[in-house]
């Protein structure tokens, strides 16, 4: 039985693995370990959609210039070990000149091989401010501001709505939570606003009382959530307005998506978030017109693409734009990709975001967003605002 | 012709390398472990090194949970001690790697010793949610300790060196953990055929029993606790310094199920079977990641469909085992051995 079972199986694999190599033209690898399984699936499987979309639709424009792209993607499960050694796998089987990776916990463990081993240009789903520091891990780049950045774009917007405010930060117990908390602090100091609480609750605890209870105690009038996705943001914001708290609620990248406003219904009422991308329904922005023209050729089933989508297809704009320019300098290896990388300035996204510098491997500038409960969607209120 | 196997005393019976053919094939197996980083690149080798710490955990784990009958479900949390030992010690007290693993090892048994506590008084489940409380602590202590673990952020550690010799690579890094691995199995096979091992075997199948025979439960259920923390705190400073980086999100409550599934899908009691486990789970997930992600290169649109379906699998698989051969791989180990000792005469 299992003898018979395991012939086909093994010469199915081998055809499979044969028929994926016999392509013969010149050829530009992009590896990636999504995390498209596991409990980050939720936003991993549309980081890849969008990571993938981008590099396909640069393909289809004429590669880096002649040479096609091959994307490599494996699962990560979102577990360390496991996407460590996806990433072995990938880098030792295909050899790819860049790499896209998942957590920040993956990131930090690879970082050292990458500077001394591996030598490609990196970049991940995390937006952490250890990672992004040209200085240590020169091949690392994050693809956007930083939490850190996003904290400081939104302290610098309530320090123009109304100097001096009563802040308060409401993070998870997790390193994404607590990432840009200390930044936070500094910034508060430097634009003389008043960090009233910091109030710590579980990733998707509902008990959060208490924590409430201290907002309103010392009255705070801006709550900046970090670290989480949804839950316990809805709770927070029905128990404030259970007990007459006026703040205004914001959040950062993952706490600024469809997702949170559905759940939150009528009282996503007044929520401000920060994003460094577009949003899908976004028609004024150009490169939307040809996301939008190739989901629907090729994933007509997509009605609606979230951010995380955005995220992946950003990092593809940026990765295309490395490799065109590494090739132009002559060689496409990870070194000279960090110089294509580092000289970019001022280079046009489509609108993704507004012309982007990169700034110690980094682009910090993102835009404030309104809730619109009618629509269901977030609109602009301010315009880019830049750290740094 | 072979025809079986007889033994005059039990002495005979308990020996280890019971004939010229086992001590031949083990010799041939040896050697090509040894041979196999020549051969093998980086990620066979990550997935060796990966294996090689998991077959330390899982023997801990075996002596406790297969040999003296305490389940435990916080293995992963002594990993965790011993892994922030050795990280603490080599980065604070610049201590070099060899003094640390063994510090991580006997505070790894500090900790389990006093976890192990509860079980003089609780058996079975209750055992099993007082180790499961030990799980939460300690992950508790990781994340809010900052001064003394950095929380969430995790410690960098160093390279082990030995000599000029830095072990920087997962080729290098290989021979450390199979060595270890080696000693690992070596003392826990000795361990259990001695009046110790019988003792833990005695309190397994009876503890009111052995008690009557004169086992004193308080020392060796202690002991038992101690030796498999011990061997879990290795493995967490080995994986620590492999991997450069200790955070507390590497010792979930689900590493202490994995080990758990470990020694069940292998074989309770048995330390062929804890290696037989470790390979099995680690394996496993990786061959059929090799497999979904080969599919997802050639088809794109068929590995969104296949991705997911490796964890069902992994899961049918688990189950499947474990419905046609409870006692675990170790016991599929044994019938076929039996069956081609008498092949092709077999009645």
């Amino acid at each position: 039985m299992q003898r018979r079972l395991l012939i086909p199986v093994l010469a199915m694999v081998a055809v499979l693995i044969f028929t994926s190599q016999s392509i013969a033209e010149e050829v530009v690898k992009v590896g990636a370990v999504q995390p498209v399984t596991g409990r980050f699936a939720f936003a991993g499987v549309h980081i890849n959609a969008g990571l993938q979309d981008a590099l396909m639709i640069a393909n289809e424009e004429g590669g880096i210039n002649g040479k096609k792209i091959q994307y490599i993607m494996e699962d990560g499960t979102y577990n360390v070990d496991v996407a460590v050694a996806a990433f072995k796998r990938i880098m030792s089987r295909d050899n790819p000149v860049v790499m896209y990776g998942e957590s920040t916990g993956m990131g930090k463990a690879v970082a050292p091989e990458i500077k001394e081993r591996y030598k490609v240009l990196y970049s991940s789903t995390s937006f952490s401010s250890e990672l992004a520091n040209a200085a240590d891990n020169p091949f690392v780049f994050v693809p956007g501001p930083t939490y850190s950045d996003m904290f400081g774009i939104l302290l610098k917007y309530i320090a123009q709505e109304k100097p001096g405010a009563n802040v308060a930060f409401f993070y998870s117990d997790t390193e994404f939570g607590k990432d840009p908390v200390p930044y936070g602090r500094e910034m508060c100091k430097k634009l003389g606003l008043n960090l009233v609480a910091e109030e710590v609750a579980k990733v998707g605890g509902v008990d959060v009382a208490s924590q409430v209870l201290d907002l309103k105690r010392k009255n705070a009038e801006f709550v900046i959530f970090q670290g989480f996705v949804t839950s316990p943001v809805d709770a927070v914001i029905k128990q404030a307005r259970d007990y007459g708290l006026k703040a205004k609620f914001m959040g950062t990248h993952w706490g600024t998506h469809k997702m949170l406003l559905d759940k939150l219904g009528p009282l996503a009422e007044g929520y401000l978030g920060v994003m460094p991308y577009a949003f899908y329904y976004q028609d004024e922005v150009p490169i939307m017109a040809k996301i939008k023209a190739w989901n629907k050729t090729h994933h007509p089933e997509v009605e609606y693409r979230p951010t995380s989508y955005m995220q992946g297809f950003f990092t593809g704009q940026v990765f295309v734009e490395c490799l065109k320019r590494a090739d132009q300098m002559g060689q496409i290896d990870g070194e000279t990709l960090v110089k294509a990388l580092q000289s970019i300035k001022d280079v046009d996204v489509g609108g993704m975001m507004a012309p982007i510098t990169v700034v110690n491997n980094k682009i910090p500038m993102g835009r404030v967003y309104k809730a619109n409960v009618q629509k269901g969607i977030f609109e602009p209120i301010s315009d880019w605002i830049h750290t740094d | 012709m072979r025809c079986g196997d007889f033994k005059e005393s039990y002495i005979k019976d308990e020996q280890i390398f019971q004939s010229l053919f086992v001590k031949f094939w083990l010799v041939v197996f040896i050697l090509f472990l040894f041979v196999l980083p020549f051969m093998a690149d980086p990620y066979v080798m990550y997935i060796a090194n990966l294996i090689g710490v998991a077959v330390i955990a899982a023997i801990g784990l075996n002596i406790l949970t297969g040999f003296t009958g305490q389940i435990s479900l916080g293995h992963a949390a002594f990993a965790g001690v011993g892994g922030y030992t050795a990280a603490i010690l080599m980065t604070r007290f610049d201590l070099s790697f060899w003094l640390a693993l063994p510090c991580a090892g006997i505070m790894a048994a500090l900790a389990g010793l006093v976890i192990g506590i509860p079980s003089l008084r609780v058996k079975g489940l209750y055992l099993c949610i007082a180790t499961l409380a030990a799980q939460f602590i300690f992950e508790f202590i990781f994340i809010h300790w900052e001064s003394m673990t950095h929380g969430i952020r995790g410690i960098n550690v160093p390279a082990p060196t030995l000599g000029a010799i830095v072990i920087d690579t997962e080729k290098k890094f290989y021979f450390l953990t199979l060595g270890i691995a080696v000693l690992a199995v070596g003392f826990a096979r000795n361990l259990v055929r001695s009046r110790v091992g019988r003792a833990f075997v005695a309190i397994r199948d009876r503890d009111l029993a052995a008690e009557i025979m004169g086992i004193s439960l308080f020392r060796y259920k202690l002991t038992a606790f101690a030796i498999s923390s011990f061997y879990a705190g290795m493995a967490g400073a080995l994986w620590v310094c492999f991997m450069r980086i200790v955070t507390p999100e590497q010792f979930p409550f689900h590493l202490s199920i994995q080990y758990l599934a470990m020694v069940i899908v292998g074989g309770m009691g048995s330390i062929l079977g804890s290696i037989f486990g470790a390979v099995f789970m680690t394996l496993t997930p990786e061959l059929l990641n090799v497999i979904s992600g080969a599919v997802s290169k050639a088809y794109p649109t068929l590995g969104q469909l296949f991705i997911p379906m490796k964890e069902v699998v992994f899961g049918t698989l688990i189950v499947v085992f474990l419905i046609f051969e409870p006692l675990g791989l170790a016991e599929i180990w044994r019938r076929i051995k039996a069956f081609f000792l008498l092949w092709p005469f077999s009645y």
